[in-house]
Parts: C-alpha cells; structure tokens; sequence
C-alpha cells in the first residue's frame, strides 16, 4: 500500500476519564473497502464518527486525499465539506421528506443546479432499486427498502468515502446476506473507498477485502479477510458465506 | 380477569372485579361532573326561544351583527395570542434546548413564572403600567399608553405573556426528543443552521402548532384578562347577561357559540398531537448545538428583555402599588376570609382532581388502543370549554330543588367548579405517567397473587410520585386562581380570593388590590418551590 487515501495517525478521544479511542493509526487505500469489526464499547463507531468529523479528536491527525481534515484537537473541515457518505446505525431517514425529497436536499445543499438534481435522484434511485420509492416517506419503507434509501443518500452526493456503522443490524439473516453481496459489488463498480462498521465477523469477511479489528480503543489486528482473525472473533459464526 | 371469563363455560354471573367497579366509578363520576354541563349546554344549544328543536343560537351567530362582532373579537384573541406567544415562546424553547446559555436552569425556571401567574394579576400590572393613572402616565406627564392598554391588542399582550410558557416547554421538549443522528445525516450535507432550519424545526413543527392550538383554546376561555381591559368577547358577555342584567337566557345563549368554537378547536388539538411524527430520541449523542457566534450577546440579551418584561416588571410594580408591609398585611386582613376560603378549597379541590384523575389517568394508559384515544379526546375537548360555560352549566344542572340546590347554595358548588375544570389536566398528566411505567410490572404483581387494588396501591402509585405530585402542585395553581367560573357559582356571601380580586378592582383603591395579587402570586410560588425541591434530582416531564 504505497499511498493511503483516508489516513489516521495517532488518533485519541476521551470523554472524561474515559479514552474511547487510544491512538489508532489506519490507512485505507483508495478504492479499497476495511471492515472495522469489534464487539460493542470498543471505539469503532467513535473512530467513524471521527474520521466523518462529527466528533473532534483530542489528539492525533486524521488525512482523507491529501487533504489533513482534523489535527492537534481540533476538526480543520466540516463534516459537509469532507466528500463523505455516512449511512447511520439507525438509518436516520429524515421522516418529513420522501425518498427523492431528501436526495434533492443533499442535492441543493452541494449548490447542484435543479435539472442535474432531478437526473441524479433518478440515477441513483436504480443504482440501489428503489425508483418505486421516490414519493414514499421513510414510514411507509420495509426495512430492506430504508436500509437502500439511506444508502441512496449516503452516495448521491459522489462521495470520495463512504462510512458505514452497523447499517445491517436490524435487518433478519437473509436480508442482510442479499443487500450485503448488492452493497459489495456497488462499492467496486463505484470505486468508493468504504469503511464498514460491524461487530459481525461473517458480515465482515462476507463484504469486505480487509479486516481491522479493534478492542477496547485499540486497533488489534489489521489482516486481510480469510486469515485467522483474534480469538473474540473466532467463536463467532463464521464461514458461513463465501468471500464474494 | 378476562381469562377467566374466558374459561367459564356459560355466561355465569360473576362479581364485577375491584378493578371495574373504581374504574367504572370514577368514569361515571367524571361524566357527571365533567361533561354533563358542557353535554347540556349543547343541549341548550339546539333549543329556540320556545324551547323547541332549531337552530336559532347558531343563525344568531353569524346574522346579528353584535353577535359576529363578539365572535370576531373573541376569535382575533384566540389567533393573536396563540400567534404571539409562539412567536415569543418557540425560538426561547429552541434557544433551552439547544443553545448554550449561561445560568440555564435558573432561567427556564424564571421564564415559567408567568404561566403560573393567574392572567387577570398580569393584566391588573399592565394596567398600573400603561393605564391612564399608570407608572408610565405619571412619569411621562400625560396619558400615552391608556387607550391601547385598554383594547384588544393590550389583552393580546397580556394574555400572550401569560401562556408563551406553554409554547417554550413544548418547543423545548420536542427539540430534546429530535434523534441526533437525523440532525448529524444533516450535518454530513449541509452547514449547521440549515440544518437546524431544514431538519430540526420541520421535524418540532408539530408540537410547535399544538401548543399554538393550546394556547387558542386557553385565550378564547380567559375571563379575567378581557374583562378587566373591557374588551367584549363571548366570556365576558355572557358573565355581564348573567350578573349584572341577571338575563339567564341570553348567558347560556352566548356561552353556546363559545363551547361550539372551543369543541372545534378541541378536536384539533386532539387530531394534531395524533398525528405527530415519531421522533423520538434513540442516539445517546447530544443534539446539535445552535452556534449562536456573534449573536450570543444579543440572544442573552433578548431573553433577559422578555424576562424583565414579562416577570421582572409585573411584579415589581404590583410591589410598588401595593406600597408598605403594613399596607400589605392590612390588605390581607380585610380580606382574610376570601384568602382562607381560597386556600381552603383549592387544597380540597387539588386533592379530589388528583384522585380522581389518577383512577381516569390509569384507565386511558391502560385502555385499549381505541378506547385510549377516544378518551384522550374526551380529556382534551372538556379541558377546552370555557370557565363561563362551565359555570352556566353547572348554574343549569345543580340550581334546581332537593340536594342539588342545597350543593349549590354551599362552597361545594366551587369545588365542583375546580373540578369539572380541571380533572382532565390531571388526567393527561397522570396518564402520561403511568404509560412510562411498564405493564410487566403489574403483571408480575398480578402472578405474585396481588389483587388489583392492592396492586395499585402498592405497585402503579408508588413509581408516579412525580406525575401525582405534578398533577396536584398544577390542580392547586389552577383551582386557586380560578375566576370565570367560581364568580358565577360563588354563592351570595362566601368569596374566593380571585372573585375577591376581580371585583375590587373598580372599587377599592389600587393599593389593595395590588397587594392582595402580589399575596395571591406569593400561595402559588410557594408549593411551587416544594415541587422544585421534591423533583430535584429526577427530572420531571410535565
């Protein structure tokens, strides 16, 4: 790995007494998709957090592109301005706006004039298969449907990098299997740099090229899906799906 | 007990359990002194003059050109102040939930303290303000003010500072039940104030229009503020029919149309909160900030305006009219009989809604789903009928011979008043209570062997002592600062110290007066301030 795009150096946070996260150090190529897999309480979602600059770093330095977006405790970029798709834990669908209504506000907010927006919204709404949907508010989605129409938002806006915390983790088995496979080939025909949240070890090496896990703050183990990962993974479920 | 119903072969007649029977009491209670006035007024309504079937009252409305004047003039006071005190109250109720201001606490506190000032004392300090002998005509050397102050934009003002509380906590609290993660999806896209503008406030909007429909229904019910600012409108109109040209038809003629706008707005009220998204908070992140930057000095400054006008400013003319600590305890001497009869009934009164409310409260939480919001509506539209019509209603049922007439020539007929007032505020509260405790855990006392009275007593009262102590602390404010509906019911010789109030103002001189408001503000602060010392620590929803 000669040149990383998203780069970590030394990353700490505390709250409090508490270090959350304890000098993490990652670097994820471009175009390459990282699982970051631990159990809960580890760091992973705050390590997210951070590198989306919705939590500012206490120490260390955090580089997407070549570009430095927080160092010496502070974020240098706003969140809005780092090129970043986040798919949150609970989807966070905005109630009060349809399916095409809230791509169009990611839209007006990246200043896309008005006749481009309306030939994204329907690009992507394909992309991910929901062109159905567009009128629909989140409360009338199944949850296979709101898991696509927060990913839909998380790429309308052609981030650089996409983040993405436990997306799955309310969704049954087999759902999850489908949308995961989908999610994985996605991420290559876009060539997005992906970082993937999860505490699922066979969701981990079903969906991604390189496991990071991390526990207690601490990056443990940085390897490449298949290989043997710690023992907190290993009595998980695993070899369950094939690596795609 | 439905079980075992289940099991029994035959239709066997079975003991009604404890539970129907003080579930069933209380609910046949509630009907009769509750909703039966506001029934037979509606009743009422649909007679015409010769007692038969018509729609006369209703064609009134909308021909006589005096009639439609009061119907504007009430209308205009209910939007004007619903629209002000949301104006004035939302961004505060943004401001405490998302800005970082200084002193927080104490400040939510103090911008609460005009709700819980009866609105006619408000109205009695812009008088001695603005009016033509005001502070403002002495100081300025001639009379500026008195002529707005007088008027329907005055009891606009009036009345909005009164109730622009309700619009803060409920902003407030909706903006605190906003999930963070939709806001920081937000913040992925946008800057931080559109967000605030794009996600945040669509997303409060809802509970921002109820409290402004609240707000309507109360403005429309207020007898005291319009009627010491001599603005016309349904209430007072129909306390001038009865008391003073003792026309009896013509009161329950113009409390028809009040009750009928008041239902509306109640049912709309109902509709808007069941419709209200689900937005409630899963994320343990803090809300997004309001990055006030440059502003904060001016935001501070704003609030501290709107608490000097609305609590700072009152109260310390009220304290300069009432002058002397002798003037003040003379005052209260004169009218010691008013004062103890006021403390008297509110206590009984506060304590009977609380018991009441609670059995009513539990039935609606634990109601099936379609009963539950049958009842709610129920709760709500009763709450909306007006202090007048309340009061000829209650003139209408119980001035008859026999028992009913001897309750209604004692001091109970005002606890009645207070009651079929305000039993569903208690009711509302206490209901939200019990729907935050878990079922499982009468259940299990159920498994256990326990009764269900015994189940009450021991395990669903114990968990709400927050929600009873709310309920009650709010019944007494209300009960104790009642005046549309006790002045009407009040019986010849006995006085409420508001009634007391109310009808010395046109004449006592003003010291008095002020010094009896400013007594009547120190009884409501006082339990108030227990309330704040019990609640401490935990964090009471009310």
């Amino acid at each position: 790995m000669d040149k990383a795009f998203l780069r970590l150096i030394e990353v700490t946070k505390r709250y409090g007494e508490r270090v959350i996260v304890d000098r993490v150090s990652l670097d994820v190529a471009g175009g390459e998709f990282v699982a970051l897999l631990g159990p809960s309480g580890c760091g992973k979602t705050t390590t997210l957090r951070l590198i989306a600059g919705l939590e500012t770093p206490d120490s260390g330095e955090i580089w997407i592109g070549d570009k430095q977006v927080a160092a010496e405790g502070r974020n240098l970029v706003a969140p809005n301005a780092r090129g970043i798709g986040f798919v949150f834990q609970d989807l966070a669908l905005w109630p009060h706006l349809t399916v095409a209504g809230s791509l169009d506000f990611v839209l007006a907010c990246a200043k896309v004039p008005k006749r481009e927006r309306t030939k994204r919204i329907t690009e992507v709404l394909r992309l991910v298969r929901i062109e159905r949907f567009a009128g629909s508010h989140p409360g009338q989605l199944s949850g296979g449907e709101q898991q696509r129409a927060a990913l839909a938002r998380a790429l309308i806006g052609g981030p650089r990098l996409l983040l993405l915390d436990e997306p799955m983790s309310s969704l049954d088995a087999d759902l999850k299997t489908d949308l995961l496979m989908e999610l994985a080939g996605l991420q290559r025909s876009l060539g997005v740099t992906a970082l993937y949240v999860t505490h699922d070890q066979a969701e981990a090496r079903a969906l991604t090229q390189r496991i990071v896990s991390m526990r207690e703050g601490r990056i443990e183990q940085a390897g490449f899906a298949g290989e043997p990962v710690n023992e907190f993974v290993t009595h998980s479920e695993h070899e369950k799906t094939e690596i795609i | 007990m439905r079980t075992a119903a289940k099991t029994v072969p035959r239709r066997a007649f079975m003991w009604p359990s404890a539970r129907a029977v003080i579930l069933g009491a209380a609910a046949i209670l509630f009907v009769g002194i509750c909703v039966l006035p506001t029934v037979y007024m509606f009743g009422v309504s649909f007679a015409g003059v010769d007692g038969s079937f018509s729609f006369y009252h209703y064609r009134q409305l909308l021909l006589d050109p005096r009639e439609r004047d009061l119907l504007l003039n009430t209308a205009l006071l209910g939007t004007g102040t619903a629209a002000l005190a949301t104006i004035i109250g939302a961004p505060l109720g943004l401001l405490l939930a998302r800005a970082d201001l200084p002193v927080k606490r104490f400040l939510r506190l103090a911008l609460v303290v005009p709700l819980v000032i009866p609105p006619y004392i408000l109205g009695l300090a812009w008088i001695y303000i603005g009016g033509s002998a005001g502070v403002l005509a002495r100081v300025l050397g001639h009379d500026l003010l008195s002529h707005w102050t007088y008027s329907l934009t005055g009891a606009v003002i009036t009345l909005s500072i009164g109730f622009y509380p309700l619009a803060m906590l409920a902003t407030e609290a909706a903006a605190r039940r906003v999930d963070a993660q939709l806001e920081e999806a937000g913040l992925m896209v946008t800057r931080p104030l559109r967000v605030l503008r794009r996600i945040t406030l669509p997303l409060v909007a809802p509970s921002i229009a109820s409290s402004a429909l609240v707000i309507f229904v109360l403005a429309l019910s207020e007898f005291g503020v319009p009627g010491l600012l001599r603005v016309p409108v349904f209430t007072t109109e129909v306390f001038t029919a009865f008391a003073a040209l003792y026309d009896f038809g013509a009161a329950t003629a113009l409390a028809v149309p009040l009750l009928v706008v008041a239902l509306i707005a109640g049912v709309a009220v109902k509709l808007l909160v069941g419709k209200r998204m689900i937005t409630t908070r899963r994320s343990t992140h803090s809300g997004l900030a309001l990055p006030l930057g440059g502003w904060r000095a001016l935001t501070i400054g704003s609030v501290v305006v709107v608490l000097f006008l609305s609590v700072g400013l009152p109260l310390t003319v009220l304290a300069i009219e009432a002058g002397r600590v002798e003037r003040i305890v003379f005052a209260i001497r004169t009218s010691s009989e008013a004062i103890a009869n006021s403390i008297f009934l509110a206590t009984i009164g506060a304590t009977l809604i609380v018991a009441l409310a609670v059995l009513l409260g539990y039935g609606q939480a634990r109601a099936r789903t379609r009963l539950r919001g049958l009842v709610d509506l129920v709760f709500i539209v009763v709450f909306a009928v007006p202090s007048t019509v309340v009061g000829i209603g209650l003139i209408n049922l119980w001035n008859r011979p026999g028992l009913p007439g001897e309750v209604y020539k004692s001091t109970a007929i005002i606890v009645i008043a207070y009651l079929a007032r305000f039993v569903p505020v208690g009711a509302l509260i206490l209901a939200a209570s019990v729907r935050q405790m878990p079922v499982s855990s009468e259940e299990s006392a159920e498994v256990a062997g326990a009764g269900w009275l015994r189940s009450f007593a021991r395990i669903v009262l114990p968990q709400i002592p927050n929600g009873l102590a709310a309920a009650w602390v709010v019944a007494f404010i209300l009960a104790f600062g009642e005046l549309g509906a006790t002045v009407l019911v009040t019986p010849p010789g006995e006085s409420t110290l508001p009634v007391r109030i109310y009808t010395m103002i046109a004449n006592t001189p003003s010291s008095e007066v002020a010094a009896l408001a400013l007594m009547q503000v120190g009884v409501i602060i006082i339990p108030l301030a227990l309330l704040g010392v019990l609640a401490r620590g935990t964090r009471l929803k009310w």
